[in-house]
């Protein structure tokens, strides 16, 4: 299949200014060395905890926010060496749904121009064509024409997340970033948005990259995962094989915290110990180290590079080093 | 009191809040018993009620705009609605204790952690300084606080979520609470946290035989950590069985819809959905609050308010508030 993103060693270090005069002190590594590919209509997953470099990483590729270095090719154009013209260019392919639907619609704008906003920047459509475009975009994403005119405070949190969807779908993106988009939704209107996202994907094709920390709603949505700690991807796999086969410790901890739906089973396995270190000053070695239960000496040295473990199964821990 | 005596016994409880406008009607009619020793987990969506139900339990829902409308809520026999505020004051944070969604922003950020804590014992107990600050100490310990000597004399920006959230449960249980309220205990931390924190909270539990109320939208967490579970829809309980029977046999089409919305174990299979959203408890619908939304509403649905009743060929442990059940007086 061919591959419409492709990240290459990506890197996003925050300056940290502090002093008697504000100077750089230090550095935060939200993203450390980050690889990954995304196919053709692919869902790629990617889950972490908080302050894992997720949404960091998400952003990136499409470059809403500059990489320290890194590349990322979008159909093969690398995207950070674009200016100007052909940026704007490529942007209309590649959009992003936000985690909060609250904060991320513009309050004083009518669902109308939310939504036609971006069609009308790019001169897609004007006039008539351009209301037909919008009442397309909102039957598409299950919200009824009428409310054309309302504004975003007279909508559900599900509603404004359908918005959301639809101002991302507008422009017909070939790939989109999903950054958290349900977690700030109730479990009955979660699956209601799950399912339309799962929809449209089959529909237009797209591709996906799914952020969130909710490993049961990346395991139903999508064919890969990715596992970020602390910057770095520790792991990566079709997401059947993940859940089935974990092989990095902190993988493995993540699904076993993962609370069962059965009450007649609580044999709960002793959960992960200690705190997410901080990105200000991540541990030496394998990040994961001071939390790991199979700490070996080297980890807290040497930082463990890739490791194909069977195809398309990759794994950044000594363990699994020959 | 014996055993068999609830620890709280919250009867036919109605908080409304009466704005300007209109009046939003939280919590209706809503009948709960907490027994010694065991956790019960009160679940549902955001704006069903489950928080004002707990906040009315500790009488911090701010009046006007908010008025017990009816009901009474007896705890160790007394009805705590009736209490003067001294009174209750002796009761808060001393025998019924909260910890709440947000460790963030409960903590007060202008006093180290040491001064939280000593605070809540020096307000309840007759003691010193030093030995408040002992018990700070030990129960800081008890709550698993990495290095608590040094953190002891820290700020709240200084720890982490989940370390936070141990402070707000070492606050809490250390005057000895016969009853603790966790309001959404682990929402705000990540998943290796949460898990960390609830198994504290469990242990504790077993260890100093207190109830807790769980108030939560997770169903895991329900799964995992609670005794008895009601689930709560726009205000009112519609259904109340011990955990086990919630998750193999739920009754009520609210409860199975909400398990069934849930990914399952399957990749790629369409999830099951409950249509619509939730009313907004200004404006709730007649009758059942559920039955814009529900898959088997029959007339009288749209008529009358069923009851919360216990399933027929059941024990009292289940019970359901729904039509399709509770037609059969």
């Amino acid at each position: 299949m061919k591959k419409i993103l492709k990240a290459e060693s990506l890197k996003k270090y925050f300056p940290v200014y502090g002093g008697l005069l504000s100077r750089v002190i230090g550095q935060v590594k939200a993203v450390d060395d980050v690889s990954f590919d995304i196919k053709e209509g692919e869902i790629l997953g990617l889950v972490g905890e908080s302050g894992c470099g997720k949404t960091t990483v998400g952003r990136m590729t499409l470059r809403l926010l500059e990489p320290t270095s890194g590349k990322v090719f979008f159909e093969d154009t690398n995207i950070l060496s674009l200016k100007g013209k052909d940026l704007a260019m490529i942007r209309p392919k590649m959009q992003i749904i936000f985690q909060d639907p609250f904060s991320s619609l513009n309050p004083r704008f009518t669902v109308e121009r939310i939504i036609g906003e971006a069609i009308s920047v790019h001169g897609l459509a004007q006039g008539n064509d351009l209301r037909k475009k919008i009442e397309t975009l909102m039957e598409k994403v299950g919200l009824s024409k009428m409310y054309l005119k309302r504004f975003p405070h007279e909508f559900s949190g599900g509603q404004r997340q359908r918005i959301g969807i639809a101002r991302a779908l507008a422009l017909n993106p070939k790939y989109i970033v999903c950054d958290e988009p349900v977690s700030a939704l109730d479990v009955s209107i979660q699956a209601q948005i799950i399912n339309l996202l799962q929809s449209l994907q089959k529909e237009d094709n797209l591709s996906l990259m799914f952020i969130s920390h909710d490993l049961n709603v990346v395991k139903h949505l999508s064919q890969r995962t990715a596992v970020m700690y602390l910057g770095k991807i520790v792991e990566m796999a079709p997401t059947e094989l993940l859940n089935r086969n974990a092989a990095h410790p902190y993988t493995q901890a993540l699904l076993a915290s993962k609370p069962s739906l059965d009450p007649t089973n609580r044999k709960r396995p002793k959960p992960l110990q200690g705190d997410v270190p901080s990105p200000l000053n991540p541990p030496s070695g394998c990040h994961f180290h001071p939390r790991c239960p199979k700490v070996e000496n080297r980890c807290k040295t040497e930082i463990p590079h890739q490791i194909e473990l069977e195809d398309g199964h990759t794994v950044y821990c000594h363990l699994y080093d020959e | 009191m014996s055993p068999k005596d609830p620890l709280l016994d919250i009867q036919n409880l109605s908080t409304f809040f009466h704005t300007e406008e209109n009046i939003v009607r939280s919590v209706r009619n809503v009948d709960l018993e907490i027994y010694p020793g065991e956790t019960v987990a009160l679940v549902g969506e955001s704006g069903c009620g489950k928080s004002v139900t707990a906040l009315s339990t500790m009488r911090l829902v701010p009046i006007p705009p908010g008025k017990f409308e009816n009901g009474r809520i007896l705890f160790k026999g007394k009805d705590l609605l009736q209490l003067p505020e001294p009174e209750m004051q002796k009761i808060r944070g001393n025998e019924i204790a909260m910890i709440f969604q947000e460790p963030m922003t409960s903590l007060n950020p202008i006093f180290t952690i040491g001064d939280q804590i000593t605070e809540a014992i020096c307000l309840h107990q007759d003691k010193s300084k030093e030995d408040a600050r002992g018990l700070a100490l030990e129960v800081l310990q008890k709550v698993a606080m990495p290095s608590p000597e040094e953190r002891i004399d820290q700020y709240p920006h200084e720890l982490s979520g989940g370390m936070k959230q141990r402070v707000m449960i070492a606050m809490s249980i250390v005057c000895g609470p016969s009853l603790l309220i966790a309001d959404e205990p682990t929402t705000a931390l990540d998943a290796t946290i949460q898990a960390q924190i609830l198994d504290l909270l469990d242990e504790l539990r077993k260890e100093t035989q207190m109830s807790i109320l769980l108030i939560t939208h997770n169903l895991g967490i329900v799964a995992q950590y609670a005794d008895r579970v009601a689930v709560m829809y726009s205000g009112k309980i519609v259904e109340q069985a011990s955990a086990e029977k919630i998750f193999s046999s739920p009754s009520h089409p609210y409860t199975k819809g909400l398990l069934n919305s849930l990914p399952k174990d399957t990749i790629s299979e369409k999830l099951e959905t409950i249509p619509g959203a939730v009313p907004h408890p200004a404006f709730l619908p007649e009758g059942c609050a559920f039955h814009p939304r529900c898959p088997e509403k029959m007339d009288i649905c749209a008529q009358e308010i069923p009851e919360l009743k216990p399933l027929e060929n059941d024990s009292e442990e289940h019970k359901t508030a729904c039509w399709l059940f509770n037609e059969v007086s």
